[in-house]
């Protein structure tokens, strides 16, 4: 088990957001996180992130209690994440970024050069690396936050809806890469709304409603269970775009 | 000169305290901003209150809601000129405005008023109160009362109102305060407007029992970045409660260990502050 | 643009030479010290994005040391700067490790509170001078006084540190610290996801900052020969240092030095034309420099000549470039 998460809850004064959630996650698997705006499964990602620590729960990755710790230690031990909104170094060129990123692991400029312009040619990055962050639209940016994290060789990938906002061709391309990074050897964790990417995607699914996990499972099983399909519909938000009767 | 007028005279003072720190730490609050140039906003009250007694012949009732009322529309006009660009860019960008501001504020009052300290006359609010056995001067008094009620008043203006509702919600979260229609610039823009507003007040207030200089806007801005701290950012009520403290201590230090001491407590009760508890007493996490 | 360089620095190299009087010589010197300030202050400012506006508190520290150790001890000033380092840096730990854990405001919040308190502890101190300050060596009993009647001599001492510290900042900046500083200063979240240790690396940056802040001011109490709390701790000294970083270019290594370069002729300019309120003009001017700064153009004048540049190159090209999606 590369990642255990148990029971873990987060409450923000009186307000429950995570109630007790409970996840494993194998070497080398791909899990979805799935449910409508403010389940709860964004609070879910940055405990196991180390952004914000539980109020109760355990989690633990490789065998080493991580609960309490920073989110740059979860770095060193080896979980990436990326952001919902992008948080690129936007006056940095591309190439810096991801040299930030490489320098975790390397620590001569050389070395880290080298490594980021490794990341960045994977990527598709490579015709942009000069450029400065801020000239790159929304899906340039996710894909340099992908780069940038990678280059800090992450055993555990956190995407952060990703995939979120592209065109269908952008959203290939991004599966495609994900599906690289896997192939790499890469355990992926991924919140996302498009279902399309998450039956694609992903080999097991956690579907979350107001701060509880209501169901898990393979997603073809798991978009067909009542108690998800009412989540969806029930409570369903004309500004949700992503969140289509399965 | 016993101690309990010391403390009470502290009390008073704190109020004051109260009064102008609250508007910073609405602005806090609502935007992570730290406004450096507040003491000269109070700098500018009492300046205020000086040119109408001066040359209106004025009293407290004219040269108090006046000071209110300009420095109200000068932080909405410092709001929509220069803070709302600069916050969209650099730390580097936002500090040095409103520390540039200070320095533009208080250089200009240096070269208009010159440095010789300005009084407003005794007979403004003359005489001294005498409750239970201790004395205390008129100005004071009012002073204190007055702000005490207005820092009440705001605060519940903040909790009782419309416009006080939204505020708090811009505060709490911009993003879902926009999504409910609130339009958060609007909302800065009228939280600097009543942070220029305490701090006119406080300015006319104290103005009635104290000099009036180009230099006392440094000294303030730090005594209420103390308040803030300790009361809590972005909390009104521990703005309140931190101010009296403030007085107090300030006041005791003052007369248990000499004048010189005064600032030295208070700025040092601030480190310690920022080492054992930097929330404040009431207030959210700034991390 | 190496030869460029290479011309500039020949300039520095001879200026005092070529303008053989002692006011621009003394204005030279000047200049440099300044420099020497606003590129301590840059490498934590600039460089790591945290903003102190009382960096002053470490230049008093540096100033006073030396001429404490020459007025109690009868020492030549300098054996005072080292101590004054070590005192500059534990200065640094005691603001730097509770504020660092939170957020931008509160660390400039507090080197203004810290910087205050110092001044006006100073002030009421007989041991130190009280509000009269100290004073140096009248005449130099050995060289070891660097007591000197030329500006000159301290022209080029002053050249050699600034040399120092600009290749150090240069060599630091493109290492890891330099990385790891530029994005702290950029997202100090995402920073941490990466496995950038923050807290620390600020602290890193700030203790370098505080030591060559101190240098400076132990060298300006070596040249002046005076100091008093105002001239060592006060406000002013602090917001001069900023005011040359940020209008040069902070986070550029030689911002600073095009500031001073641009401001203290302005100051020295200014302070003699208006006369005795003279010094109030200077500072409106100041603050109004730093507002417009902060409002239009916080890259400072380096960035803005960078971005004239791709103007104008892309002008020339008469290519109109659309950014890659």
């Amino acid at each position: 088990m590369l990642l255990s998460a148990r029971e873990v809850s987060r409450s923000f004064g009186s307000f429950v957001a995570l109630a007790n959630a409970s996840l494993d996650v194998g070497e080398g698997e791909i899990v979805g996180l799935i449910g409508p705006n403010g389940a709860g499964k964004s609070t879910f990602f940055n405990c196991v992130a180390g952004d914000i620590p539980p109020t109760t729960g355990r989690i633990v990755f490789s065998d080493i209690d991580v609960t309490r710790a920073s989110a740059a230690t979860h770095a060193r031990l080896g979980i990436g994440r990326t952001f919902q909104v992008p948080a690129t170094f936007e006056e940095m060129s591309i190439l810096d970024n991801v040299m930030v990123g490489a320098f975790l692991r390397h620590h001569h400029r050389g070395e880290a050069r080298a490594a980021a312009r490794e990341i960045i040619e994977f990527t598709g990055l490579k015709a942009l690396a000069e450029s400065p962050a801020k000239s790159l639209g929304t899906p340039g940016r996710k894909r340099l936050e992908i780069a940038r994290v990678l280059a800090t060789e992450p055993r555990l990938l956190l995407l952060d809806e990703a995939l979120a906002g592209l065109t269908p061709t952008e959203i290939q391309e991004a599966i495609a890469l994900v599906r690289r990074i896997h192939a790499k050897g890469v355990t992926i964790v991924i919140v996302e709304h498009i279902m399309e990417v998450i039956l694609t995607l992903a080999e097991r699914v956690l579907v979350f409603n107001q701060g509880l996990t209501i169901a898990s499972g393979k997603p073809r099983e798991v978009v067909n269970d009542p108690a998800v399909i009412e989540a969806y519909l029930g409570r369903r938000h004309a500004r949700d775009p992503g969140a289509h009767a399965p | 000169m016993t101690i309990v007028q010391v403390i009470v005279g502290g009390l008073l003072l704190g109020a004051v305290y109260a009064l102008f720190s609250s508007g910073l730490t609405l602005i806090w609050g609502m935007m992570n901003v730290i406004n450096f140039a507040h003491g000269e906003f109070v700098m500018i009250g009492m300046y205020i209150a000086f040119l109408i007694v001066t040359f209106l012949n004025g009293g407290p009732l004219a040269f108090g809601p006046a000071a209110a009322a300009l420095l109200f529309l000068f932080g909405i006009v410092v709001y929509y000129s220069l803070i709302r660009h600069v916050m969209r860019g650099p730390m580097l960008a936002q500090i040095l405005s409103t520390f540039g501001l200070a320095l533009l504020l208080r250089y200009l009052a240096f070269w208009i008023f010159t440095a010789n300290f300005k009084t407003l006359p005794q007979d403004l609010l003359p005489g001294v109160i005498n409750v239970g056995g201790i004395l205390i001067g008129v100005p004071q008094f009012v002073a204190g009362i007055v702000a005490i009620v207005l820092t009440i008043g705001l605060h519940l203006l903040l909790t009782r109102t419309a416009v006080g509702s939204q505020l708090l919600a811009v505060a709490e979260d911009r993003q879902a305060a926009m999504l409910m229609g609130i339009r958060p610039d609007r909302m800065q823009a009228i939280a600097w407007g009543l942070s220029g507003a305490g701090a006119g007040i406080a300015g006319a207030l104290i103005a009635t029992f104290y000099y009036i200089s180009p230099t006392v806007g440094e000294s303030l801005a730090l005594t209420a970045f103390v308040v803030v701290a300790l009361g809590g950012f972005g909390s009104v009520p521990g703005a309140l409660a931190a101010g009296l403290v403030v007085g107090v201590i300030q006041s005791l230090s003052a007369y248990l260990l000499g004048p010189v001491y005064k600032d030295i407590i208070v700025y040092g009760l601030f480190v310690a502050i920022l080492w054992v508890r930097p929330e404040g007493l009431f207030g959210k996490a700034g991390a | 643009m190496i030869w460029f360089g290479i011309l500039l620095a020949g300039l520095f190299v001879l200026y005092p030479w070529v303008i053989a009087d002692d006011f621009y010589g003394r204005m030279g010197a000047d200049v440099l010290l300044a420099a020497i300030g606003a590129s301590a202050w840059n490498i934590l400012g600039g460089y790591a994005g945290q903003i102190s506006v009382g960096h002053a508190v470490f230049f008093g520290v540096g100033a006073y040391l030396p001429l404490l150790a020459f007025t109690h001890l009868g020492l030549p000033p300098v054996a005072g700067v080292p101590l004054a380092v070590v005192i500059s840096l534990g200065v640094a730990v005691v603001i730097g490790l509770p504020t660092f854990r939170l957020h931008g405001h509160y660390f400039s919040m507090a080197t203004i509170a810290v910087a205050e308190l110092i001044r006006i502890a100073i002030s009421n101190w007989d041991f130190v001078g009280a509000a009269t300050g100290l004073m140096g060596p009248a005449v130099a009993r050995t060289w070891l006084d660097l007591s000197f009647r030329s500006p000159i001599p301290y022209y080029y001492l002053f050249l050699v540190v600034l040399a120092c510290l600009l290749l150090l900042t240069w060599h630091l900046q493109r290492s890891r610290m330099g990385y790891y500083w530029r994005a702290i200063r950029a997202g100090e979240r995402p920073a941490r996801s990466l496995g950038v240790p923050v807290a620390r690396y600020k602290l890193y940056a700030l203790l370098l900052s505080a030591a060559f802040t101190s240098l400076a001011g132990s060298l300006y109490s070596l040249m002046v020969g005076f100091i008093d709390p105002e001239s060592g701790f006060g406000i002013l000294r602090s917001v001069e240092m900023i005011i040359i970083a940020a209008l040069g270019g902070a986070g550029t290594l030689f911002g600073p030095l095009l500031g001073a370069v641009i401001l203290i002729p302005l100051q020295t300019t200014t302070n003699s034309l208006f006369g005795g309120g003279g010094s109030g003009l200077t500072y409106i001017l100041y603050g109004g420099i730093i507002v417009i700064l902060a409002r239009f153009e916080p890259g400072g004048l380096l960035d803005l000549a960078r971005r004239i540049a791709q103007w104008w190159s892309r002008r020339r090209d008469g290519v109109a470039v659309r950014h890659a999606a």
